[in-house]
């Protein structure tokens, strides 16, 4: 369908195929800005979600002792409310008559709202909360591999804490780590929710265009377009994943 | 508060004569009418006065398919061979868009409620109702009722609150940008530039209250609102006023009806609509959500009149713009809208 | 050491915090008086519930959530278990292929599927029908399903019901009494997981359903479009998300739901 066309002024499809849809994405800076912030948002969403995600594991599968089934629930909380309700919530939490201004203004600290929505911050802080577990639950699986003393026996050995995790608990970890990185990327790629409603139209990603060109501009041919696109893309990361998780599986 | 709407003279007329053309039909029931429209004041205004009498008069069904106007025409254009929705509200660029792909019947100038609604208003489909792109503002901040003018004022700038676009409030607002500057949606050079001198919008906003509470709390000075829910809504908000500008006039938007073509029960469609466009449903929209009446023969308590748009002088002041042309120009408009107002 | 056990418990509970605080915030909000939300609250009372609880559409369409959500996830682990059987025991080679393929569909652009799947619906006049419902939902479910059933059953012995074969039971029944008792609590986290998800669809739904087969969230969805959050939906989505944590946490306490992900 990506390869259709509609005539001006009708939304009947004319089935030509027609490359006139791949060569307005290329031609125009403005869809490829959107893919590169796309990109870019997407990796830090990962990289950030990486790191709030290694010492949330590393503490629920070595620390957490009886509290693991609690902590555990409270990672999976934000995946299984579906996309809409959350996003509601931070709305209502970070926007201009929400918590944080709410409390910042009444203590005084500031009389005009901070904004946190509408720009990339909030777009951010949505997909990482979104995804977050998708990055733990397998960090956590890999992790579980761990002997429970494999610390204190490195240290025995001589290790210091820093040694330990370079040389032991980070290799065991990776593979986790890729599959984690993998689907949080692919879900923050495609992620529309979030930014639509976050970024209240100031910043368009990937996915909010493939939307607005499909449910408001009504030109499906070139949403497909746009969508073919982003599936170019997860295909690419899906095989680099499978191809890294192999490498990560050899090495010992 | 519900305003019962009291039967005048010429209501009742209308009423009877609707009776007259209903008691000729035969018995539908088993029969179900699927009417596409918004969820809901609206959903249940239809409800009450349109598919409940008619659920009576024939026995059959009214069940809503409920969704925004562009869900709707995605559905139309994807079952165009197979149709399952019978009526559909849609708003005005897309019913003629939608007459002219052959997807709706063309209104019938034959039918008693072709000529009850306004001249040259049953465009693509018969018309629903009349609201107006106007201002809300925040009383605090904007001592006056504004005219459109009056939003580029420096001390307004970034707190101007503005739609989604694609819309009809998006495109109301380019025109009259245009016209201030002495010329009209046509171009759009003009129109995008002085959209883009009120800087970047304090919001982009999904909801009404939440523009309301952003005013109130001295956020937001001004938005371009559209009619009928917002003033409806407004009654919960003392500090908060809408004008309806006079240098141009409100922009025209109306929400259309349209029969869906080869539809699956067509006689149904058809007295839906005719209900939908009796006086008595065209009444409690303007009474209950100040949606102006596009019946002409309809009449007003006085407080839903100063609200509405409903007398011929009103109509006659509106805005129209040129809506097929706006139509042709939705992909351009959308990506320039993205880049030089949101700043994307 | 001290110090540092002490930092990175406080990182661990700040992060935490970060994914509990939005929900938190959502629930309290339902209880706030006024129609938009604002913090500090100036009133709080019940009227957002009691509202809810009074409004029959909302009642119906809470009522068709639940029944399509239940149809939904058990097509999805019956198809799901005949998948993974089929996937573990076969012996492919390609399996990994196969399980990067079957997250594909978990970050495709619903949008675009949808509108794809309601032209193929419309030839083949199942749309605004319950069964094209159903089926759409299966589908969306249905990768989901099939990767918890094959960690699940990668996990049990399949020399087991080999074993009972040998002894004379039937093929089904040798399934029914050896690995289904096994795997289930991977049917029951596969259930329970695809049930989550069809409850809360919004973009198929918005599409494909017809109009006697309104979803709770297509409702809530629709209304947001139209004239905005309506704090009824806030207050039922408050419930809905207590009701999830119940579900949740009774699954984690009893199956270790997250190791099956």
């Amino acid at each position: 369908m990506s390869i259709w066309s509609q005539p001006p002024g009708s939304l009947i499809l004319d089935p030509t195929p027609t490359m006139e849809n791949y060569v307005r994405i290329a031609g125009d800076g403005y869809y490829i800005r959107g893919l590169l912030r796309t990109l870019w948002l997407s990796l830090s969403t990962t990289a950030i979600a990486a790191l709030l995600a290694l010492p949330l594991s590393w503490w629920i599968v070595l620390r957490a002792g009886r509290f693991r089934g609690l902590m555990l629930t409270l990672v999976l909380i934000p995946m299984v409310c579906g996309a809409l309700l959350p996003t509601l919530g931070l709305m209502n939490l970070l926007g201009p008559l929400g918590v944080i201004n709410g409390t910042l203004k009444s203590l005084g600290l500031i009389d005009r709202s901070w904004k946190m929505l509408g720009n990339q911050t909030g777009i951010l802080i949505g997909l990482v909360h979104a995804f977050l577990p998708l990055m733990v639950l397998p960090l956590v699986s890999a992790l579980d591999r761990l002997p429970a003393d494999v610390e204190s026996a490195a240290m025995s050995l001589g290790a210091n804490r820093r040694k330990v995790w370079r040389r032991v608990i980070l290799p065991l970890a990776a593979p986790g780590l890729i599959a984690g990185s993998a689907l949080v990327f692919c879900a923050a790629l495609t992620s529309f929710v979030t930014p639509l409603i976050l970024g209240q139209g100031k910043v368009a990603t990937f996915a909010t265009m493939a939307y607005q060109q499909a449910s408001l501009v009504l030109d499906w041919p070139f949403a497909s377009a746009l969508a073919v696109v982003m599936l170019v893309i997860l295909a690419l990361i899906g095989a680099g994943a499978w191809g890294a998780q192999r490498w990560a599986a050899d090495t010992p | 508060m519900h305003v019962k709407p009291k039967l005048t003279l010429t209501s009742a007329l209308t009423a009877v004569g609707l009776t007259a053309s209903i008691a000729t039909a035969q018995d539908f029931s088993g029969q179900t009418l699927i009417v596409g429209t918004w969820g809901g004041d609206i959903e249940r205004l239809l409800k009450e006065h349109a598919a409940a009498p008619l659920e009576e008069k024939t026995g059959a069904k009214v069940e809503f398919l409920l969704g925004g106007s562009g869900d709707r025409m995605a559905k139309i254009y994807a079952e165009r061979q197979n149709p399952t929705m019978d009526v559909t509200f849609q708003n005005i660029y897309e019913a003629p868009q939608l007459l002219a792909d052959d997807l709706v019947v063309a209104p019938d100038p034959e039918l008693d409620i072709y000529e009850t609604v306004w001249d040259g208003m049953n465009d693509g489909c018969y018309a629903m109702s009349l609201v107006g792109l106007g201002i809300a503002y925040s009383k605090d901040l904007v001592p006056e009722p504004p005219e459109w003018a009056d939003m580029w004022k420096p001390e307004y700038n970034g707190m101007i609150a503005m739609a989604p676009y694609p819309s009809s409030e998006g495109d109301g607002l380019l025109g009259v940008a245009a016209r201030l500057e002495g010329a009209d949606e046509h171009d759009a050079d003009v129109a995008f530039a002085k959209v883009a001198e009120l800087g970047e919008p304090a919001l982009t906003y999904t909801s009404l209250d939440e523009v309301f509470a952003l005013m109130e709390a001295g956020e937001v000075a001004m938005a371009p609102m559209i009619s009928g829910y917002v003033l409806a809504g407004l009654k919960e908000f003392p500090g908060i006023g809408f004008s309806f500008p006079t240098d141009p006039g409100p922009v025209l938007i109306r929400d259309m009806v349209c029969q869906v073509k080869n539809s699956p029960n067509p006689e149904l469609a058809q007295m839906f609509i005719e209900y939908a466009l009796s006086a008595e449903t065209q009444k409690a929209y303007a009474e209950e959500i100040y949606f102006g009446p596009t019946n002409s023969t309809v009449k007003l308590s006085e407080s839903a009149a100063a609200d509405t748009i409903n007398s011929p002088e009103e109509v006659e002041s509106l805005l129209a713009l040129d809506w097929p042309w706006l139509i042709e120009q939705r992909a351009d408009w959308t990506e320039r809208w993205n880049k030089d107002i949101m700043g994307q | 050491m001290k110090l540092k056990t002490i930092l990175w418990a406080a990182l661990t509970f700040a992060v935490l915090l970060y994914l509990i605080a939005p929900i938190a915030v959502l629930i309290f909000s339902a209880f706030d008086d006024g129609k938009f939300f604002r913090f500090p609250p100036r009133e709080l009372s019940l009227r957002w519930f009691r509202a809810a609880l009074d409004s029959s559409e909302y009642r119906s369409a809470l009522v068709n959530s639940t029944i399509i959500a239940c149809l939904a996830s058990v097509l999805s682990v019956t198809f799901g278990m005949m998948a993974a059987l089929g996937l573990t025991r076969g012996g492919l080679r390609s399996r990994p292929a196969i399980e990067i393929l079957l997250l594909a569909p978990l970050t495709l652009p619903l949008v675009v599927w949808a509108i794809a799947l309601i032209q193929i619906y419309a030839r083949l006049g199942l749309s605004g029908s319950f069964w094209g419902l159903l089926l759409a939902h299966t589908i969306i479910i249905l990768p989901l399903s099939v990767r918890i059933l094959m960690a699940t059953l990668s996990n049990i012995d399949p020399n087991l019901e080999d074993a009972a074969r040998s002894l004379g039971a039937r093929p089904m029944r040798a399934f029914a009494r050896t690995t289904l008792p096994l795997a289930m609590p991977g049917v029951l986290t596969s259930a329970a997981f695809g049930f989550l998800i069809s409850f809360n669809d919004v973009v198929v739904t918005t599409f494909i359903a017809g109009a006697s087969w309104m979803t709770f969230p297509v409702r809530m969805y629709s209304q947001l479009r139209g004239q905005g959050v309506d704090p009824i939906t806030l207050a039922i989505g408050a419930m809905i998300v207590a009701l999830t944590l119940v579900i949740v946490a009774l699954g984690e306490a009893r199956f270790k739901w997250s190791r099956r992900i």
